[in-house]
């Protein structure tokens, strides 16, 4: 069949439509597909096709429905009174609401619980009262902080000690490498106590540290000791362990 | 189109709540419709009202057996919109196609990126924008077919017109419409 562009333009509608028949749908094709004119022209009106048919489906506004039924039906009766009344607590039974209501009732019985304000034992009315509510959250905060600042104080001890102990640990192997066996400068070399003035100096650093952490901490209190020279030692191995759920013990 | 049968029934006999029910079902349509055509939100939600002012009033001469009462409104619609686009013609000699700068559309978000979303908003604003420089008769035309998806039969009845005449305003209106895009620099990919 011969086909020319023009039959193109005029049937592209029954074509795109699928009310061509089949041989005239074989020779548009055959057509197109050799055609420099007819080829951008399908390609087009196809995009423009998709592109309307993509075109979103607007929301109606939120007016115009009662705009027409006052416009239609006239205005509706506007009540007034208890009729207003109960019809606003009829709007009311509406799961939405229910939902919004228990969320907001749950969220006030939490934040009580937590703030402390109430004593559930023995519920009291002022308990409620705002400047209830407000001191006592204001004293939970408080103690809060004062409780983590101090956890995180003791971990920064924890962390020193350690880094100094590793330090301590790495001298000795150091010295000697580098020193000879017979040493003339004064000072011990028997491994009882520190070998220099700079050791001395952070063993008592370590020293006072550790007894400030035992006194905070009792449980460490009965597990470390300090030998009088200023050099640490442990009633075990003498390693010190690292904290475990928040307290300090002894490896 | 049983249920509109019905609906209109009880309109007829006087039934409030049958005719709100009617207005709630194809109020959308026919808002989009106005939308379409017009391009003015404003204007498209007047003449959703003066459309269901006049189907109220011309109610009892609908006849189911004419086709459906979906139809039968979208005749009435199409007669408003030419009569608009008449009444407002001379306010419209000044535009161009140069005026026409896309106003991108608020549309559902329907679970878009918001790159996506501009995207799509701002190809809908040109599309519409296209779409209002066609002439009337294949703008409705290609409206009723391409965005309302009706039939050939449907859309004889909607435009009184055959359907031979039909096929050939919606193939002129696509073309047109393809002509405008590749004009505003809306190419295919």
């Amino acid at each position: 069949m011969n086909w020319t562009c023009e039959q193109t333009e005029l049937l592209l509608t029954d074509y795109l439509d699928g009310l061509l028949p089949a041989d005239e749908q074989r020779a548009f094709d055959l057509h197109v597909n050799s055609c420099a004119r007819c080829t951008p022209l399908l390609s087009s009106v196809m995009h423009a096709m998709s592109s309307l048919r993509a075109l979103p489906e607007l929301e109606t506004p939120p007016r115009l429905v009662y705009n027409i039924l006052d416009s239609t039906l006239g205005p509706r009766e506007t009540v007034s009174g208890w009729a207003a009344f109960l019809a606003w607590l009829k709007s009311l039974a509406s799961p939405k609401f229910a939902y919004g209501a228990v969320s907001l009732a749950a969220t006030f019985l939490m934040f009580v619980t937590v703030s402390g304000s109430v004593n559930w034992k023995k519920p009291k009315l002022a308990d409620l009262a705002p400047s209830n509510i407000y001191r006592n959250t204001n004293r939970r905060v408080h103690l809060a902080y004062a409780a983590g600042t101090k956890y995180v104080s003791d971990l920064r001890v924890v962390y020193e000690i350690q880094s100094r102990l590793r330090q301590d640990n790495e001298v000795p192997t150091n010295r000697e490498n580098t020193t000879p066996e017979s040493n003339p400068t004064p000072g011990r070399t028997d491994g009882s106590g520190p070998a220099s003035p700079r050791q001395q100096n952070r063993a008592n650093d370590v020293s006072s540290q550790l007894q400030v952490l035992a006194e905070e901490v009792p449980l460490l209190s009965g597990k470390l000791s300090l030998v009088s020279s200023g050099r640490l030692d442990f009633m075990t191995s003498g390693k010190l362990g690292f904290v475990i759920g928040g307290k300090l013990g002894v490896r | 189109m049983e249920q509109d049968a019905q609906l209109v029934q009880q309109c007829l006999q006087g039934d409030g709540s049958a005719w709100e029910e009617l207005v709630r079902r194809h109020t959308r349509r026919i808002f989009n419709i106005c939308y379409r055509f017009t391009g003015n939100r404003t204007e498209a939600e007047d003449l959703s009202q003066d459309v269901f002012l006049r189907v109220y009033r011309t109610l009892a001469s609908y006849r189911s057996a004419h086709g459906g009462f979906a139809t039968w409104m979208t005749s009435v619609t199409r007669n408003l919109l030419i009569d608009h686009y008449r009444r407002t013609k001379r306010d419209r000699v000044t535009d161009s196609l140069d005026d026409a700068m896309p106003v991108v559309e608020n549309k559902e978000s329907s679970g878009r990126r918001p790159d996506e979303q501009a995207l799509l908003g701002e190809l809908s604003a040109q599309v519409q924008a296209a779409l209002t420089h066609l002439s009337p008769e294949l703008r409705e035309a290609v409206i009723l077919r391409d965005l309302q998806q009706l039939e050939y039969s449907e859309i004889q009845t909607v435009l009184a017109v055959p359907e031979g005449t039909v096929k050939s305003r919606i193939n002129r209106g696509r073309i047109e419409l393809a002509r405008i895009l590749q004009q505003m620099g809306v190419r295919p990919s």
